[in-house]
């Protein structure tokens, strides 16, 4: 369990690595979706399989599809057919496709009957994680919301002032 | 609904309503007058409501919030900066119509609140978060558009990367106690040793980047440069009020921890040295500003160092004499900019002022040698204090570099003085003064502060020293 977690790990950090160095952003995105999985199952072998769901339905689906909008509307200029053969051609799959099989291996491993009975930590349900979000902790939700609010102000007054001083 | 027994400092629970208040206007109608009224009603409120709570005081050190009479003092102090900075950018912000920025002032001063009372790691970092976007948003006002966004750039990521450190300090001290309590972590158990000390040296270091300590200094000169003249004076005194309240919140008023020590000493001299040698060269007056708030932020440190019976008085009164002094400096460098004309961001811009602008001169000189340690201002009972400290605990080496870092300190601030009463280079031109009444009477408030605090320091200061600080997990109620 513990090397298994060790491995993940490193398929974590080798992938953000990799998102940072790249130069194309589309081939970023792709080590960036590994990443995000390979934390997911981290956080499943930690127990934490409610923070792994989310992690994968709201930043590897929801916030990928985002980058890749933005990336759409702001690489304008080159004909679409040539600049997308040139994103997606085999070699750039080739290194997250390594780190993702790497990740499905395990995870296929993990869930396989062969293991034995790993010993998994007692998992954090969402009954507790709601349980405790608007229980003990309501006013660090309100806090967060308030991070949020600050985001946004600020960012809205950089691009609308960007804008119009163009 | 669990609403009735939560604990909320009154303070908070009334800056947070305001932002809302400010929210619901704007939607109605956008109005810049109308959100800085509604902020300073609201701040003033929240100054009067400070030391009262919603809900009941949670025994044991399960609570979010801690409050006692040192957060009621930094809460006082925060609160009213940011009234003094409202003040100050009242008329720039109503002639560019820029209504996000009352806003953003808010919610800054709710993240540096949300720092202040915090006594769980949680809310201290949300409270970090929010107040480093809103100073990110802050920077980009005004006119200056390419050098307020470089700026916002180097703050965003530099201040990504602390908190990116500090919150690793924060998930190990989570791994060796197994709480989130704002407190260092001790050893128990079966962790290894290395882990608490790696995860407080963490932590310190993420403190010391937003602190801007010397090692971590480099990004306040920039910033601060490139933000426009209140922001620079939000950066320097707010969130280093919060920042350092909560690093005396963390670590009480025990000895630290003995592996600290040597770090602490190292980066107090560094921090005391390196702010006043690096001031020396500056030409740009904010700059100076800048490099010398490092220096300010090395001698309170000393006070940090020093723990007992001065400690949280010491580190109030430099704190309160500090945010007056800056405040003040920078209201007269906002009052003395003229649309059209110098606005007073280079030193040489202030040649000759004590015959053109005698009244500004004044205050510009009285808040300049209060910051140097001069009797007369509230500063020189502030670092009397400090040295009082240091000797407490003959910390030798540590008062050689305060002695140090004064005379090169009285070399720059005197330096602006002596600029100011040298000759006019050019006849001097009449031009359209604008009436600004409300930064006159900040003005002449911020030196009576000064002028009155310096004379009659116990008299003035006296009721509102806190007692020692309670590390946050042993509770309240910590008494003389």
């Amino acid at each position: 369990m513990h090397a298994l977690a060790l491995l993940a790990a490193c398929v974590t950090v080798v992938g953000a690595i990799m998102v940072i160095t790249r130069r194309v952003a589309v081939h970023a995105v792709l080590y960036l979706v590994v990443t995000l999985l390979a934390l997911a199952t981290v956080l499943v072998m930690l127990g934490a399989s409610f923070a792994a769901m989310l992690e994968i339905i709201i930043y590897a689906g929801a916030i990928m599809v985002l980058f890749v909008f933005v990336i759409m509307m702001l690489n304008l200029g080159q004909p679409d057919s040539a600049r997308e053969k040139e994103w997606l051609r085999p070699r750039a799959w080739l290194g997250p496709g390594v780190l993702a099989t790497i990740v499905c291996a395990e995870l296929l491993y993990c869930t396989s009957p062969l293991s034995g009975a790993a010993p998994v930590p007692a998992a954090i349900t969402v009954h507790d994680v709601g349980a405790d979000l608007f229980g003990r902790y309501v006013l660090v939700v309100e806090l967060v919301s308030y991070l949020l609010l600050a985001g946004l102000v600020s960012a809205f007054y950089i691009g609308r002032n960007r804008a119009g001083g163009r | 609904m669990i609403g009735h027994d939560i604990f909320v400092p009154a303070p908070l629970l009334v800056v947070s309503i305001g932002i809302m208040v400010m929210l619901a206007a704007t939607a109605w109608r956008r109005s810049v007058g109308r959100g800085f009224l509604c902020a300073t009603g609201m701040l003033l409120l929240a100054i009067t409501v400070v030391g009262h709570h919603t809900g009941k005081v949670p025994d044991g050190g399960d609570s979010l919030f801690v409050q006692d009479r040192w957060t009621a003092c930094t809460a006082i102090l925060i609160m009213f900066s940011t009234l003094c900075i409202m003040l100050m950018s009242w008329r720039d912000a109503g002639v560019t119509r820029e209504d996000e920025y009352p806003l953003l002032l808010m919610l800054g001063t709710l993240g540096a609140l949300a720092m202040v009372f915090s006594a769980n790691y949680m809310p201290f970092f949300l409270g970090l978060e929010i107040l480093g976007v809103s100073i990110m948003g802050l920077v980009t006002f005004g006119h200056r558009a390419v050098p307020g966004h470089e700026a916002a750039m180097k703050y965003l990521i530099l201040s990504g990367v602390s908190s990116a450190i500090l919150l690793f300090g924060i998930g190990l001290a989570y791994g060796v106690t197994g709480s989130l309590r704002f407190m260092p972590p001790i050893a128990a158990g079966a962790v290894p040793a290395a882990l608490p000390v790696a995860a407080t040296i963490m932590i310190l270091a993420g403190m010391f980047f937003k602190l801007s300590a010397v090692p971590f200094h480099m990004w306040l000169p920039d910033v601060m440069e490139g933000a426009p003249v209140p922001v620079a004076a939000f950066v320097a005194v707010v969130s280093k009020i919060a920042i350092f309240s909560a690093l005396v919140r963390y670590f009480g008023t025990q000895n630290q921890p003995p592996f600290l020590d040597d770090i602490l000493c190292g980066v107090i001299i560094l921090t005391i040295m390196g702010g006043n040698l690096m001031a020396l060269r500056q030409a740009g007056f904010i700059r100076l500003m800048a490099y010398s708030s490092i220096a300010h932020m090395g001698y309170l440190l000393i006070a940090f160092v020093c723990p007992g019976r001065l400690q949280s008085g010491v580190v109030s009164v430099y704190l309160a004499a500090y945010t007056v002094n800056t405040l003040g400096v920078f209201a007269a460098m906002d009052a003395f900019a003229i649309p059209g004309g110098p606005d007073g961001r280079v030193v040489a811009q202030w040649k000759g002022a004590f015959s053109s602008r005698p009244f500004l001169a004044s205050v510009m000189s009285l808040m300049l040698l209060s910051l140097a340690g001069i009797p007369p201002g509230i500063g020189f009972f502030a670092k009397f204090g400090i040295a009082a400290a240091g000797v407490e605990h003959q910390r030798d080496l540590l008062l050689c570099f305060l002695i140090i870092g004064s005379i090169i300190g009285l070399y720059y601030y005197l330096n602006i003085v002596r600029t100011m009463m040298a000759a006019p280079a050019l006849p001097s031109v009449k031009l359209n003064r604008q009436m600004r009444p409300e930064l006159t009477v900040l003005v002449i408030v911020l030196s009576m502060i000064v002028v009155i605090g310096g004379l009659f320091p116990a008299r003035a200061i006296h009721p509102f020293l806190p007692p020692p600080v309670a590390p946050s997990g042993t509770g309240d109620g910590a008494t003389h």
